[in-house]
């Protein structure tokens, strides 16, 4: 299983390769991804690389990822070309009319791309008083109402609960049902 | 203790290496990709109970130096940096390549092929040959950690100066590692006396060159051998059409692709031990093949070493590109025209068509929302309008965003390129206001000499020191200027930025609340009329914690006030915050709640007051 997270530097999508990695550990599978540090994740787009099974590169090579986690609409867009054909993308969107494009949709249609997509920031805003730092579980629990994530909810709150910062683990909590009801049904 | 298995990124792996192999002292600089290593090999030296020192230097040249007395001394010891960093410690490092070490000592030198982050995409493989000095290159994590182990017994038995250099999707890679307990190693403190052995003086290196080159020599036979577990084939089941020699993080992405492909008519030759090059392997192998590929990052160090390359698709004769990462995407088609074979066709003409349909393009990076740099470079541009700004290495680059930022060398190189500015129009009898900028660790790498230069030489200009506290850029690093030291229970000393600007000759200092964006422009007025009088330089400390510290301050809410906004995008141009957006349909500014964090600076940006706090001014 071969996933592509992407973002904006300072959304935490570091936290979402620690859960994964945490629960393909719990399974006793390998793993192998790739991280950005540095000038990039000021803000700018980051991208996390992720793999699960048996693999020597951390890198995911274009066409050949099963799901795309984006964390912003535009970054999920910018790298679809990384899903193969016959992919998920879970996308976090702001501006939710851009999924109606006619020339995305026929790209998406034409690749047999599925699309879920959750309203993070209305949610949390509605939720969680506009505190968006949460956003990183909220999708997390998005991924885990897609049966292509290839996770499970009870597996992604084990996770999150062990990685969880104790100050923050009843929240996250919260926050991850929040993005796993969003999505379910 | 049993085995586990622990997931780690790369850098933990190589700190995890480190402190297994009984290593007493470890110092760094940070520097993106390595700057995680250090402070895990304090957190593991906790948790294993080690005594191994552990310590920030002020900068790589001083970094290495402190480690490799350590090792004088008998001790196993290492300094870790990034590619830039060997070129500030380079002159430490070439004298030292020729002694005959008596403890361990391991180089970690971390590369930045593409660069991500940054100034070079130079090769440590290249400055180890060089230097000559056996370099280590792994493919993987948990391959790196075991390379930290052999170059300390190599670094031992040859007495020299072993080189790890994990380029970056090594360091931030994340695999499962295994983990293991501390080797009990016999060294201690115990300096023996030698000036033969530790003085490098023209009369000692006569002796040592040709004793460094023995060295090298029967570091190669031993990598020809000895080292299978590094240099290894990977023989194609059926018969190869192609043979691809291949190192780092290259080799590993060509296994993958080749699996993906299914692939069986390919051999691979992995090469760990770039420097020396087990030249007669490598022979051997291109011998019995007709079709050769070489994949290495960034520069053609393994092919340069070849006596004969006829026979070679590689970076020397341009078949791989000179210069960049080899991402997956790049190598896929490398191999198949390597194979003389068409690559799968994967267009994706519709989906950039959408993109741009949807005005969705990449984002650069930028200041985070409520930066004090931003507020810092507002200030300097409200003061001295017309003035060059030389800015240095560090988060406050991105200045560029603002226009605020001119030129740029490398660390600590802003100072002194306030000097060359100022000489260049004070030889044509121009007064032109300069404002070089610097962020406090930058400026205690290497921005004093500079200051004191350009005191001792009388040159006139301001220095905005930006001190936010901390190393952002490489994530948040301590420095002198703040004391903290990694190990638990490990106190430092705070070093006065003021009393060591003082202390350097300087006459005129002000320190400022970065926020406050009336006072800072202010002393950059006055600071500058005190240079300009007095032919000197004067300097302005901007002070306010950076983001990552999450400094507990007022929140301030925003709003634009659509009535007075005029759309000029003043607030935009010059203070880009990424809280603030322009909204092309209104034709006016915006606040992107998604963003902002209520700092408050931008209600004294907007020349038409139309940036307000939410519920009028306050008092
Ligand atoms: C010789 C060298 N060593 C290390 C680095 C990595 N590096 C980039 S910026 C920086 C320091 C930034 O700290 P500071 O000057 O305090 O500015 P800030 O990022 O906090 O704004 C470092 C260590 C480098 N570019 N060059
Ligand atoms: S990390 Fe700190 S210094 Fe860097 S951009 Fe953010 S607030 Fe500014
Ligand atoms: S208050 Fe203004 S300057 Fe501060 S983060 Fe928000 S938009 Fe940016």
């Amino acid at each position: 299983m071969q996933y592509v997270i992407v973002g904006l530097g300072g959304q935490g999508i570091l936290f979402s390769s620690k859960v994964l990695g945490q629960i393909a550990l719990s399974r006793g599978e390998r793993v192998l991804g790739s991280e950005v540090h540095g000038m990039a994740q000021r803000g700018g787009s980051v991208i996390s690389h992720f793999k699960i099974g048996s693999y020597h590169s951390p890198l995911v090579r274009a066409g050949e990822a099963d799901l795309l986690l984006a964390f912003e609409q535009g970054e999920g867009f910018r790298n679809l070309h990384f899903l193969r054909d016959g992919g998920m993308l879970v996308v976090n969107v702001h501006q939710k009319e851009a999924l109606e494009n006619e020339r995305l949709r026929s790209y998406l249609d034409s690749r047999r791309i599925g699309v879920r997509a959750i309203e993070g920031y209305e949610i949390l805003k509605k939720e969680m008083g506009g505190r968006f730092l949460f956003l990183n579980v909220l999708i997390l629990g998005a991924l885990s109402a897609t049966v292509e994530g290839g996770v499970s909810y009870d597996e992604v709150k084990q996770a999150v609960a062990e990685l969880s910062p104790e100050r923050f683990r009843t929240e996250n909590l919260k926050v991850l049902a929040l993005g796993h009801e969003a999505l379910q049904g | 203790m049993l085995s586990k298995r622990q997931i780690l990124l790369g850098n933990e792996a190589i700190a995890r290496g480190i402190v297994e192999s009984g290593c007493a002292v470890a110092t760094a600089y940070p520097g993106t990709p390595s700057s995680e290593i250090l402070p895990a090999v304090a957190a593991y030296a906790d948790e294993l109970g080690t005594k191994t020192a552990v310590e920030w230097g002020i900068n790589e040249k001083v970094a290495f130096e402190v480690a490799v007395a350590a090792s004088f001394a008998g001790q196993r010891a290492c300094a870790v940096m990034k590619q830039v960093g060997m070129n500030v410690a380079a002159d430490g490092i070439m004298s030292v390549a020729q002694f005959d070490m008596a403890g361990g000592f391991l180089l970690v030198v971390a590369d930045d092929p593409g660069p991500h982050s940054s100034q070079t995409e130079q090769d440590t493989r290249f400055f180890s040959m060089f230097a000559k000095l056996p370099c280590f290159d792994p493919s993987s994590a948990e391959e790196a950690k075991r390379m930290v182990f052999d170059a300390f017994d190599l670094s031992e038995r040859h007495r020299i100066i072993a080189v790890l250099r994990p380029s970056v999707r090594v360091d931030h890679c994340r695999q499962d590692v295994e983990l293991g307990d501390v080797l009990d190693v016999p060294n201690r403190a115990e300096f023996k006396k030698d000036p033969k052995r530790w003085v490098c003086l023209p009369a000692h290196v006569r002796l040592s060159h040709p004793r460094l080159n023995a060295k090298i020599d029967a570091i190669a036979e031993e990598f020809e051998s000895a080292f299978d577990s590094y240099n290894y084939e990977v023989p194609a089941s059926s018969k190869p059409k192609l043979a691809v020699i291949a190192g780092g993080v290259s080799f590993s992405i060509v296994m993958d692709i080749l699996k993906a492909m299914g692939r069986t008519d390919v051999a691979v030759l992995k090469i760990g031990t770039p420097f020396p090059l087990p030249v007669r392997k490598v022979e051997d192998f291109i011998a019995r093949h007709d079709n050769v590929l070489m994949l290495e990052e960034t520069y053609p160090v393994m092919e340069m070493q070849l006596p004969d390359r006829t026979k070679i698709k590689g970076r020397w004769n341009g078949f791989v590109p000179r210069a960049g990462e080899l991402l997956p995407e790049i190598i896929e088609g490398l191999l198949c025209r390597a194979l003389g074979e068409e690559r799968p066709s994967r267009s994706d003409e519709a989906l950039k068509a959408a993109l741009q349909e949807l005005k969705v393009t990449p984002k650069p990076p930028a200041l985070c929302p409520g930066c004090p740099h931003r507020a810092s470079y507002f200030a300097i541009h409200k003061a001295l309008p017309a003035a060059i700004h030389p800015s240095d290495i560090g988060c406050y680059t991105l200045g560029i965003n603002q226009k605020m930022v001119d030129s740029v060398i490398c660390m600590g190189a802003s100072v002194s390129q306030g000097s060359g500015f100022f000489l260049a129009h004070h030889v044509d009898g121009k007064e032109q206001p300069v404002v070089s900028a610097i962020g406090d660790s930058t400026f205690f790498h290497m921005g004093v000499p500079g200051l004191i230069n350009a005191v001792y030489n009388r040159h006139a200009f301001v220095l905005a020191i930006l001190d936010n506290r901390l190393t952002a850029m490489t994530g948040g690093q301590s420095h002198p200027g703040i004391g903290e030291k990694l190990r638990k229970g490990d106190e430092g000393v705070a070093v006065d930025i003021v009393s060591l600007i003082k202390g350097c000759g300087v006459r005129h200092v002000e320190v400022i609340p970065a926020y406050d964006v009336t006072a800072g422009a202010q002393a950059v007025r006055k600071a500058w009329q005190f240079a300009r009088e007095n032919r000197t330089p004067s300097v302005v400390v901007f002070r306010h914690p950076c983001m990552l510290l999450r400094p507990r301050q007022d929140r301030i809410s925003v709003t634009v006030d659509r009535e007075k906004c005029v759309g000029c995008r003043y607030c935009i141009t010059n203070f880009n915050c990424p809280g603030l957006v322009f909204d092309d349909e209104a034709g006016k500014a915006r606040i992107d709640e998604r963003f902002c964090v209520s700092c408050g600076v931008c209600r004294f940006v907007c020349p038409h007051g139309a940036i307000v706090a939410v519920g009028g001014e306050e008092a």
